[in-house]
């Protein structure tokens, strides 16, 4: 058998619609399924117990959608990227659906480490002036209250544009600052009112007008694109 | 219908695991033109419905007819069922979120004995009055079955009606009707009618209780109240089971649920007849699928789901004619795609543990046998044909083949049991994990480990032992007291049941519809999801029973001489009632019935009634392979096999720390 490391396959996916509420694991067991359903030549891990080799890029969380998310895939045996692509789009369902396949080098750094740094685009449910972004925001890690200073993971500032926010974080070694968590404290900030999450298939037509009727809430969030560093 | 979805939506972010709730699975049909509209409900939490056998059949059988669409539903978590109240919600189906309540009918399964108050939970969620006789036209046909329907009474209020046996066939037939008569303009009244006098249909409301004394009297205590209304319903049985292909479609979850793999089921019922299981003796005869189709759908499967496990199902898998060449052919052609397969009901003999070896690869997890009872004795009197010489060579051959754990599943409360037969319990495990570390080498021995898993016994609605009665629970702890204290050894664990459940599960299978008040008694005060530990509220069960003044320890713990007319006498399995009580009395003298599947016909019954018999791929061979030496159950692999157990319907299995009962055994019958 040929050496699999030298067939490495990039996929691009997307999450979106109602499966932006899938949790990574749900996602990456999800891919896999139909990585096989594919019926690709994927290379199987030696051990104790053999395993599809296949890695993911960074998690979203349970509720944020992606454009252009990641996995790698060895495979056994060379196979037309375009074939590649047609199979497992055969095999995918429509909200978590492959756009692009490409083999990239055998030593490549991994896709869950090339991209720390990740652009996200939430829709709001109306046009808002302006936003003000804390300075740090309370997580809870080990059910431990920690403080993270938002500077450290936000590069650039956050772009408004009516009712669209853009924004970019990076992750660090250490850890990184979770988008919706942010975005969250920033609406919190805004009318002091929980916000909810609706990421249904929201579109521009869900935007309410100015009137501030309704808290200001996050209609859908969505990572669209990531960069290997930071500006 | 209506779409839930715009106002269930915003609910999720904030609900556990949304993924319960998105349906657009790989793998689900929608039918969004079919004229008649069926949804399948499994009375829990779609974790433990998803994989369910019988939702799977019954969606695809009724998916199949023209112009029908069956959808599924499932009960949210507890706190999400809060949820949805609070926000003036109903329940849902997953495919369309449609209100359940705006299906022409609802089938419910019956998995075990503790889904009952989750019935009325998901009656009420879905705004569907809870009892049959107060649901108005446009109301949905609310339909039951599964291995609770064998004894139907104490659900019988809250259903228009119960498919008994195999659903395959039956349920597709039952709704034909219903909607061929409700195009008609037919009442409620009426398609009820016209359902009780199809063959496998119960339709409660048409029957009269009769008193206890009235009851021994006339021989049944449910008497046709109208015309042509039979006086005994017999099961359904889906003829054409061995011909079927294995696989059908499924659906491949997105969030994890238990049993999360291809099931193929390769044979269907068990004649080993121990004496204690439902299971045993409500899917006779039985009948194997050819190691043919059982290879092509396990491949098939595997291709079109994607998933990378395989478990071959059934009551009794090792005991397939053809399981040795089903195993390495399928070894064979998975080899290298990192595919799990597992046979998880296997026999207690050496074979199966050679079978467990061949599947297990180089991951050896733990292994489960299954004596059920500590002594010789007491194993003859409930005919598990087991000696302790095939337990130990089932031993010898796991441990020398690399295994190092091992469980022992074992019933407190057997008929007859005496404390010698506890302390038997103890000394059969110490035995067990001497002859264990034997088979080790001196150095690996410290890893050797032993554990002793019980539950109470609880007598079962159609079985020998269904007159006999329940021990308290007091009596119970102080049995497994005395059973930790017969164990001296470290390395063997000892772990138990707790009684209480076992007991609500002997009231529900034995009771009659009197205890139908006591379970809705119980739902009101805040009892549902008894089957998980956390939630079950022995309180409310409690005052219930004061309050509707049902007496469930009498209906749980009294024994009975074998002419009682038990509460279910007017539901057959085909296994006739005389056999269960020859069954009875040889179980009192400690005499064994053979497995007429190796051995002579025992006439139980079931094959005449029904008008089959046994199908067997080739003939299972007394001293070949598939020799009998000896049952059992042995679950190779994880530990995620050890608690699917569907052999022997008495049990409650489950691993350590799981939260949630299993269900365990298969209900192909449904609906």
């Amino acid at each position: 058998m040929p050496d699999p490391s030298l067939f490495r396959l990039r996929a691009t996916f997307c999450k979106q619609g109602r499966l932006a509420l899938l949790s990574h694991l749900e996602v990456a067991r999800a891919l896999e399924r139909a990585v096989r359903r594919a019926g690709l030549p994927f290379a199987v891990s030696r051990g104790f117990s053999p395993h599809m080799k296949i890695s993911f890029g960074s998690a979203l969380p349970v509720g944020v959608g992606g454009t252009g998310e990641l996995f790698d895939l060895q495979m056994t045996r060379y196979v037309p990227p375009e074939t590649v692509l047609e199979a497992l789009q055969k095999a995918s369902v429509p909200d978590l659906m492959v756009k692009s396949c490409a083999y990239i080098e055998p030593h490549a750094p991994a896709a869950s480490a090339a991209y720390p740094l990740s652009t996200y685009r939430a829709l709001l449910s109306r046009a808002v002036r302006a936003l003000s972004v804390p300075e740090t925001v309370t997580v809870v890690r080990k059910r431990k209250e920690k403080e993270l200073s938002v500077a450290e993971f936000l590069v650039g500032e956050p772009e408004l544009s009516g009712a669209v926010l853009t924004f970019s974080l990076e992750s660090k070694p250490t850890g990184s600052l979770r988008p919706d968590v942010l975005l969250r404290a920033c609406l919190d900030e805004a009318d002091d009112l929980p916000l909810l999450l609706f990421v249904e298939n929201a579109s521009p037509s869900s935007v309410e007008g100015d009137a501030p009727t309704a808290p200001l809430r996050a209609l859908s969030v969505t990572r669209i694109s990531q960069a290997s560093r930071a500006e | 219908m209506t779409d839930l979805w715009p106002r269930l939506e915003p609910l999720l972010s904030e609900a556990e695991r949304p993924a319960r709730y998105l349906n657009h699975e790989c793998g689900c049909v929608r039918k969004p033109d079919a004229s008649f509209r069926f949804c399948m409900v499994y009375p829990d939490t779609y974790e433990l419905g998803q994989a369910n056998q019988a939702l799977r059949i019954l969606v695809n059988a009724v998916n199949a007819q023209d112009g029908m669409a069956a959808e599924r539903a499932f009960l949210p978590a507890p706190a999400f069922c809060d949820t949805l109240r609070a926000e003036g919600i109903p329940l849902f189906s997953i495919e369309s979120c449609a209100p359940v309540r705006e299906f022409d009918a609802v089938g419910i399964t019956l998995p075990h004995e503790l889904a009952a108050t989750n019935v009325l939970e998901t009656l009420d969620l879905a705004g569907i009055p809870l009892h049959a006789d107060a649901r108005a036209e446009n109301d949905p046909l609310v339909l039951g079955g599964g291995p609770c329907a064998f004894n139907p009474e104490p659900y019988a209020p809250f259903f228009d009606a119960l498919s008994i046996g195999e659903g395959e066939e039956a349920v597709p037939e039952g709704l034909a009707l219903i909607r061929r008569m409700r195009a008609e303009g037919a009442c409620r009244a009426d398609v009820l009618l016209a359902l009780s006098r199809e063959k496998g249909w119960y339709v409660p409301g048409l029957y009269r209780w009769l008193s206890e004394d009235e009851a021994q009297r006339a021989g049944t205590w449910a008497v046709p109240a109208e015309e042509g209304v039979p006086a005994c319903i017999e099961k359904r049985l889906f003829e054409g089971f061995s011909r079927s292909s294995g696989w059908e479609p499924c659906i491949v979850p997105f969030t994890e649920v238990v049993h999360d793999r291809l099931n193929v089921e390769v044979l269907r019922g068990c004649a080993r007849g121990c004496r204690f299981c439902q299971a045993g003796m409500m899917y006779r005869p039985v009948r194997e699928r050819s190691a043919d189709n059982v290879v092509e759908s396990v491949l098939r499967g595997l291709a079109e789901t994607g998933y990378d496990e395989v478990s071959l199902t059934s009551l009794s898998s090792t005991d397939h004619s053809q399981i040795a060449e089903i195993l390495a052919r399928l070894n064979r052609a998975c080899e290298g795609k990192g595919i799990r397969i597992s046979v998880p009901s296997q026999r207690l003999d050496a074979f199966g543990v050679e079978m467990a070896g061949l599947v297990a690869g180089q991951k050896k997890g733990g292994l489960t046998f299954a004596p059920e009872a500590g002594t010789q004795r007491l194993r003859d009197v409930i005919n598990k044909n087991v000696t302790e010489d095939d337990l130990f060579g089932a031993i010898d051959a796991a441990f020398a083949a690399g295994w190092r754990r091992c469980k022992l599943y074992f019933m407190i409360g057997l008929p007859t049991e005496t404390d010698d037969d506890v302390k038997g319990i103890a000394s059969l495990a110490q035995r067990a994990y001497d002859r264990a570390k034997a088979a080790v080498a001196p150095e690996q021995r410290g890893s050797v480990r032993v554990s002793v898993s019980c539950a109470l016994f609880v007598p079962k609605a159609q079985t020998p032992f269904q007159w006999d009665g329940q021990i308290p629970p007091e009596e119970a702890l102080r049995r497994v007291n005395l059973l930790r204290r017969s164990v001296k050894y470290k390395a063997v664990d000892v772990h138990w049941h707790d009684p209480a459940t076992s007991f609500v599960e002997a009231v529900m299978s034995r009771a009659g519809r009197e205890a139908a008040a006591w379970v809705e008694a119980a739902w009101r005060r805040g009892a549902r999801f008894d089957a998980w530990t956390e939630c079950f509220d022995e309180e409310a069960w409690r005052q219930a029973a004061a309050e509707t003044g049902i007496d469930p320890e009498a209906i749980a713990q009294t024994a009975y001489p074998v002419e009682r007319v038990m509460p279910w006498a007017h539901i057959s399995t085909g296994v006739s009632t005389r056999w269960l009580a020859r069954e009875r009395k040889l179980a009192g003298e400690g005499s064994t019935t053979p497995d007429c599947t190796f051995e002579r016909c025992s006439a139980c019954g079931a094959c005449p009634a029904l008008g089959v018999d046994n199908e067997l791929a080739r003939p299972r061979v007394a001293a070949g392979p598939n020799a009998k030496g000896n049952a059992d159950q042995v679950a190779p692999g994880t530990d995620a096999d050890l608690f699917r157990y569907p052999g022997c319907g008495g049990e409650a299995v489950e691993p350590e720390g799981s939260a949630r009962r299993e269900d365990f055994g298969k209900e192909v019958s449904h609906a």
